[in-house]
């Protein structure tokens, strides 16, 4: 490196930020977060509307087997419940990935 | 652990959705590519922006990144890229021209003249130039990562540079030794 190339260093380096900046990352992460959450929010209303749709649907021809049905599908739909509120607390509480649909 | 492995590692992490190792990216990096953008643009305040801008991109392309790629040269492509939009767009540099004013009569040290004559030589190079000489000459980027970062043939890098650095020292009044 020449005297003239370390001369510019010298002035260039007068516009370095400083190597740490606690206030620049958390701006930055609190936009991530932000991010994330309408993400998740985006994702749960999709599968809220879809999952409403499709009751709306087959609620006729389900509301007639539950009946039938209905002493001995309690206990697995419980289940069924319980297990999918562990996948959620188990992947971080992110519905997205409990769905299998990504980070 | 070396910095390309713990890097390699939190990119990792991140691709598997951790906040936190993003976050740890983030830190890591913040200066290179703020100062790269700072160098870049001559707005400090915009360059700030960009950068945040830089860094949610990068959360949402981190599933993009190549094991083994360096992400100082990948961040500072995303932000090379937002900056050539923001030159585009004439009212926000305009919008912008009046905090920078601002800003520098907070931030410049001594020996003043010497900065000053630097940022205005700066401020007249091409974007591409400037961009190059930001990297290379400032920021020790390697002819190579600078042309993968910008995503510019080398032999155009180097002649960049080249012809950028020989406009600074001319604007500085100082004597090129290598020559």
């Amino acid at each position: 490196m020449t005297q003239a190339d370390d001369r510019l260093k010298v002035l260039f380096a007068q516009d370095e930020p400083p190597a740490r900046d606690a206030a620049f990352s958390t701006a930055v992460m609190e936009q991530v977060m932000r991010r994330r959450f309408r993400e998740d929010v985006a994702v749960l209303s999709g599968v809220s509307v879809v999952g409403a749709g499709a009751m709306w649907f087959v609620w006729p021809t389900l509301q007639t087997a539950l009946v039938a049905v209905s002493q001995g599908l309690a206990p697995a739909l419980g289940a069924v419940v319980l297990a999918f509120c562990a996948t959620m607390i188990l992947s971080g509480g992110r519905p997205a990935a409990a769905l299998g649909l990504g980070s | 652990m070396s910095p390309a492995s713990l890097d390699e590692a939190l990119v990792a992490a991140a691709q598997g959705g951790s906040a936190e190792a993003f976050s740890r990216l983030v830190e890591r990096h913040q200066q290179a590519v703020r100062a790269f953008l700072r160098r870049a643009c001559g707005d400090w305040s915009a360059a700030d922006d960009l950068a945040q801008e830089t860094f949610l991109a990068a959360w949402s392309r981190i599933g993009r990144l190549k094991a083994g790629a360096s992400v100082r040269a990948w961040l500072c492509g995303i932000g090379y890229n937002k900056h050539l939009t923001a030159v585009r767009s004439a009212s926000r540099e305009r919008a912008r021209g009046q905090a920078y004013e601002d800003d520098r009569e907070v931030t410049l040290d001594a020996p003043a003249e010497d900065k000053i004559a630097l940022e205005k030589a700066m401020a007249e190079l091409p974007a591409e130039q400037r961009a190059c000489v930001a990297l290379c000459l400032a920021a020790d980027f390697s002819h190579a990562e600078a042309a993968e970062a910008l995503d510019m043939p080398l032999g155009t890098v180097k002649s960049h540079i080249s012809r950028g650095r020989a406009r600074l020292l001319l604007a500085l009044g100082v004597c090129d030794d290598a020559s």
